[in-house]
């Protein structure tokens, strides 16, 4: 929906712009892409965008593990969600950075850390093509009319007060990115039907239960912290976890954050109030 | 004696590391299922949510032999898996888990034909009362009122302008060895459905209500408080029934107005006074029918 505001905000001030996320299953947390395409003439390409002016990073999370560079012209810009001030991020490569803490922006302002909005009005100030008025109206036109004025309005604030506090330098370079080893068995390797049991292969473990290599702790904004004096063992967050990720250490819950997602169900259901969330600094 | 929390096997046979967004009511019902299901059980998914979560080809988060087929046809899949195991001589446990709009719309000719043929299966609908999956579409379980992308709130029309649709009651009606309403937010009740739904030979059909945080738009964490309120204020019972008959009815302690069950979800946010008496009418209507036959209750 970001993508498409910085888009309204373009043809506001009579350019034409496309914009559309990538296809595929989207859930909340998980990572997505989104492109949006802006030109003085028509735009006649309908393909995803391979080679970026500028690159949007809502998560920082994704920097460990994803090379967001990829495909990044020599003179492109790279936004990020952080905390850190640009000559703090390392990178595969030196090229120019701004960064904004949106979270914190949104969580004050939105009282949700939904960063979307926050950064449009850092990436307005980083490409200077589309002017901060032009992205509150367009936010008051896509969020306002959904949400209300008064959401919108919220909405509209927190971009302005990312469009002020943006920090532009430079990112430090050097980062090693190595790609993880997919399993991509020829057709005559493939077993019938596509049906797998637990196998082996070169990109590790594949089929029924290997999706524990799928590490959902960087979705997290906020971090359960139990207190072992209060917990009782009752195992009711160890029933209620939707990751399935507290186990039971002599009767005190434990929680395992390669998998927590952050969700609070454990805070709010634990009988004792022995669980309480913080938001996590990483 | 029935199954306790802390009887619970430590094995999850529904992994960490599923993409259900954080709060999801989902991978708790079907993780906890699984405990009770034991691992000689063979899981079907249509298209829901669950598929998409649930794993990746080739990456799985379930530890039993799953598969998947199309939207419609659950009850003739599970239908088809079980006279297969039976043939090889096993007696595995057969499981369909399919969402609200793969049971109420697009799944129900599949499901009423092997509810009616009784085939020794479970069919297990969790129900978000939408469809989640493509991006919060009204279904026949969506409630009068409920904003999603279908029925969006506009000047004239606010929202779905229809009811729930009575899809366990239409279960019932089939007469089936067991069936039962659930919700999470009642760990006894669910463990001890689930282990009679285990232990019954012949259809059985468990409706569990599921609250959705990304379509329901309410904060994660309150997603079982969620499915608490939904009971006491009436807008879901908790029953069983074999045959037909209605065996048990858990009748909540206290009830709540509806206006505390919308309250905290964005779905019901353009809520006028006069659209929560509206709901409040069929939230007493559905009270009325459930707890109606009960001996009454002395007030304190």
């Amino acid at each position: 929906m970001a993508a498409q505001t910085y888009a309204l905000a373009a043809v506001m001030e009579d350019n034409y712009a496309v914009s559309f996320p990538f296809f595929g299953a989207e859930r909340r947390g998980a990572p997505v892409m989104a492109f949006t395409r802006v030109d003085k003439d028509v735009i006649r390409i309908k393909t995803q965008i391979y080679e970026p002016d500028y690159v949007v990073v809502l998560d920082e999370t994704l920097l460990e593990t994803v090379d967001v560079l990829k495909g990044l012209k020599e003179d492109g810009m790279v936004v990020i969600n952080t905390a850190r001030r640009p000559d703090e991020v390392q990178l595969s490569r030196e090229v120019n950075c701004a960064t904004v803490d949106a979270t914190s922006i949104s969580l004050e302002l939105l009282g949700r850390p939904i960063t979307n909005t926050s950064m449009l009005g850092a990436l307005a100030r980083a490409t200077g093509e589309v002017s901060m008025e032009s992205i509150e109206r367009a936010i008051m036109e896509k969020f306002g009319g959904k949400l209300g004025t008064e959401a919108g309005e919220k909405n509209a604030r927190a971009a302005r007060k990312a469009y002020q506090d943006l920090q532009v330098g430079m990112c430090r370079g050097g980062k090693d990115f190595v790609p993880r080893k997919e399993w991509l068995p020829t057709v005559q390797e493939m077993p019938l039907g596509g049906s797998i049991g637990a196998l082996e292969t070169e990109a590790g473990l594949v089929g029924i239960g290997s999706f524990v290599r799928n590490k959902t702790g960087d979705w997290r904004t906020f971090i359960p912290h139990v207190d072992h004096d209060k917990c009782i063992g009752c195992r009711m967050c160890w029933f209620y976890c939707p990751e399935g990720c507290i186990t039971m250490e002599d009767q005190k819950a434990v929680i395992d954050f390669d998998y927590c997602k952050g969700c609070g169900i454990c805070a709010q259901e634990c009988p004792v109030d022995a669980i309480s969330m913080e938001r996590e600094r990483r | 004696m029935s199954l306790n929390i802390k009887d619970l096997p430590d094995e999850h046979l529904f992994t960490p590391g599923h993409t259900a967004c954080p709060g999801c009511a989902a991978p708790i019902v079907v993780r906890n299922l699984m405990k009770v299901f034991g691992k000689d059980t063979i899981v079907y998914a249509p298209a829901n949510c669950l598929l998409v979560f649930g794993g990746t080809y080739p990456y799985i988060a379930w530890k039993v032999p799953y598969l998947h087929e199309a939207f419609e046809n659950t009850g003739a899949c599970i239908s088809g898996v079980k006279r297969a195991v039976k043939k090889l001589g096993k007696d595995s446990l057969v499981v369909g888990i399919a969402g609200d709009g793969g049971t109420y719309d697009i799944g129900i000719q599949a499901l009423s034909g092997a509810a009616e043929r009784n085939e020794d299966v479970i069919y297990v609908c969790y129900d978000n009362e939408a469809y989640m999956n493509t991006g919060i579409q009204r279904s026949g379980s969506t409630p009068f009122g409920a904003a999603t992308t279908t029925t969006p709130v506009g000047k004239k029309i606010p929202g779905k302008t229809q009811n729930k649709k009575n899809m366990a009651e239409i279960m019932r009606a089939h007469e089936i060895p067991y069936m039962a309403t659930m919700s999470i937010a009642y760990p006894k009740d669910f463990l001890r459905k689930a282990e009679k739904a285990r232990d019954t030979r012949g259809f059985r059909y468990l409706h569990v209500f599921s609250p959705c945080p990304t379509g329901w738009r309410h904060d994660p964490a309150l997603s079982i408080e969620m499915g608490r309120r939904a009971v006491e204020s009436g807008m879901w019972t908790l029953y069983e029934a074999e045959y037909g008959r209605i065996t048990d009815i858990y009748k909540p302690k206290r009830k709540i107005p509806v206006k505390e069950y919308i309250r905290d979800q964005g779905r019901f946010r353009h809520f006028t006074e006069e659209m929560v008496a509206k709901l409040q009418e069929y939230a007493d209507h559905k009270w009325k029918q459930m707890y109606g036959s009960l001996p009454e209750e002395k007030p304190e």
